[in-house]
């Protein structure tokens, strides 16, 4: 949004095209005008929120705004292709930013492909823009700051959380008492979601993750354990926990198949995992034209991702030599300046977010870790024991990866599997291919019958 | 459209409000098991954004469409996908 709108601001032709029914997407989704109640959010987020939105909301009528539309594959001469409802249409602009954000991971365990367990950010969007509890009674499992804020949230809307495990305690980001400071703001709204869990009572379970979900055709209980560093179950710490809803999240990587897809040169997040575009300051990859912008350029939050937008608008609005001239850097300090800060801050979140590898010792043989086409971590394992170490290869041979969610799922998983295996992670991204979404056949039938004609 | 009407999951019928998606209104309703896949495992909603693609059914007759990104509609269809077979009227 903050990307359209500076381009509009300096006279450009804007096309946003947004998967989404309407502005917003992830952290600011809007539920439907129509379905009462309300979002559960601390105010000082709803304001930005709301900020944002009115903002792009005024110039919403000079942008061609795509919704419910999606970019199935780009290429390297610069066409982007896009399916919007049963129709296809290949556009050529002058300069794409990508900004497709980032995805939920989760660490497999037995049982977790039972209908009830969610991501927890999935469980948060129900809540937000569907306003339903994703689940009456729910056990909201992870890392870093999100299971908190959705066990708060589902606290507030009035469902019932029976324990939030946390692998490792917030107080890791007391080992950044500057960056705390820097975003002193964003920490007391995160203190007041931790007083939401506290004072309704929530037992929180430090260092317990998932190791089975029991049910039969559905979510029953979790029996969850704590683990050490070296992803080993402390005896004696199991405990079974109904629910009817178990909310996982063990960080984010950014969806990144469409900028790898126009040629853009990638590295590894060391920290997180998943792979970045290497961009520049203004988000400029490799590629010319080529612009990465937000969370999909680097997991920095929702308000780095704001100025990150404003930022590589306004340099994908101009040729590359106004973009390295002194006048662009004056024109745009203050918010450089705003984006060094909120990221100062995201250090400290960041941290927390690490997981040391021998946690995905958690994953035992017998469980799926490619849903879509039913692959047990037993496969990846033969495969890579057999020498197929790369994403591509383990691919071809167990067909983790090609099924219908294009390895979104999984792939995160089965690079942390092979980097404990072979102590290495995969040096290369599964190479993306067209289509990165599914697409119904007859939208690029039509495509070609009507270029035929 | 009405703000409040009814959709058919599985042939029972299921309350649901203008702007939800056709999983919000199957979980509100308390369903969660939304298909059974090849090697017979029971899936239902798990991203809620839509790119996990889990929470596919057949709507109206036409097979595997995200119940996640998917807005309800008076008097819509909804089944359960069951392996390969997937409710296709077409």
């Amino acid at each position: 949004m903050a990307a359209a709108i500076e381009g509009v601001r300096r006279g450009c032709r804007v096309t946003v095209i947004d998967e989404g029914p309407r502005p917003g997407g992830q952290i600011y989704r809007q539920a439907h005008p129509a379905l009462p109640g309300e979002e559960f959010a601390e105010p000082a987020e709803l304001d930005r929120k709301h900020r944002l939105l009115s903002a792009f909301q005024a110039v919403v009528e000079r942008i061609d705004y795509r919704a419910e539309a999606t970019v199935y594959a780009v290429f390297p001469n610069g066409e982007i292709h896009l399916a919007q409802g049963d129709r296809t249409e290949v556009l050529r602009p002058d300069a794409m930013i990508v900004a497709t954000g980032v995805r939920e991971q989760a660490i497999p365990f037995p049982g977790w492909t039972l209908p009830g367990v969610m991501f927890a950010g999935g469980a948060q969007s129900l809540l937000k823009a569907q306003r339903v509890l994703p689940g009456r009674n729910a056990v909201v499992a992870g890392c870093g700051p999100l299971p908190l804020v959705v066990a708060a949230q589902m606290l507030r809307a009035g469902g019932r959380v029976a324990a939030v495990a946390s692998l490792r305690s917030l107080r890791t980001m007391l080992r950044h008492p500057r960056s705390l400071w820097r975003g002193r703001s964003i920490l007391l709204e995160g203190l007041r979601y931790e007083r939401t869990v506290r004072r309704a009572g929530v037992p929180e379970l430090m260092g317990y993750v998932p190791v089975r979900a029991i049910g039969g055709e559905r979510l029953e209980a979790v029996a969850l354990a704590r683990v050490d560093r070296e992803g080993r179950v402390v005896p004696g710490t199991e405990r079974r926990i109904a629910c009817d809803l178990l909310a996982i999240n063990y960080g984010f990587v950014a969806n990144s198949e469409l900028v790898a897809m126009s040629g853009a040169e990638m590295r590894r997040d060391p920290l997180i995992g998943g792979w970045l575009p290497v961009t520049d300051d203004y988000g400029r990859t490799s590629v010319p034209g080529v612009f990465a912008a937000g969370d999909g350029a680097g997991l920095r939050g929702a308000l780095v991702a704001e100025c990150d937008g404003t930022i590589v608008g306004a340099a994908a609005s101009l040729s590359p030599t106004a973009v390295d001239g002194a006048a662009l850097r004056a024109e745009l300090a203050e918010t450089i300046a705003r984006r060094a800060r909120h990221l100062d801050f995201q250090q400290a979140v960041r941290a927390t977010l690490r997981l040391p590898i021998g946690i995905w010792r958690l994953v035992t043989d017998d469980t799926i870790v490619c849903r879509c086409e039913n692959v047990h971590s037993s496969e990846i394992r033969e495969a890579l024991e057999s020498g197929h170490r790369s994403l591509n290869a383990l691919k071809r041979n167990v067909r983790s990866g090609m099924g219908w969610c294009g390895g979104r799922t999984c792939l995160h998983a089965i690079a942390s599997l092979a980097e404990l295996a072979t102590g290495e992670a995969p040096s290369e991204m599964m190479t993306p291919r067209p289509m990165v979404r599914p697409v119904p056949f007859a939208a690029i039938a039509r495509q070609k019958k009507a270029a035929a004609e | 459209m009405p703000s409040e009407f009814q959709i058919t999951f599985e042939g029972r019928s299921i309350a649901a409000r203008e702007g939800q998606s056709v999983a919000a209104a199957l979980i509100a309703a308390g369903e969660r098991c939304l298909r059974i896949d090849e090697a017979g495992n029971p899936k239902g909603a798990v991203c809620g954004i839509g790119f996990c693609w889990e929470c596919r059914c057949s709507i109206d007759g036409v097979p595997d469409i995200r119940a996640c990104m998917t807005p309800v509609r008076p008097g819509m269809i909804v089944r359960r996908q069951r392996g390969l077979d997937g409710c296709n009227d077409r």
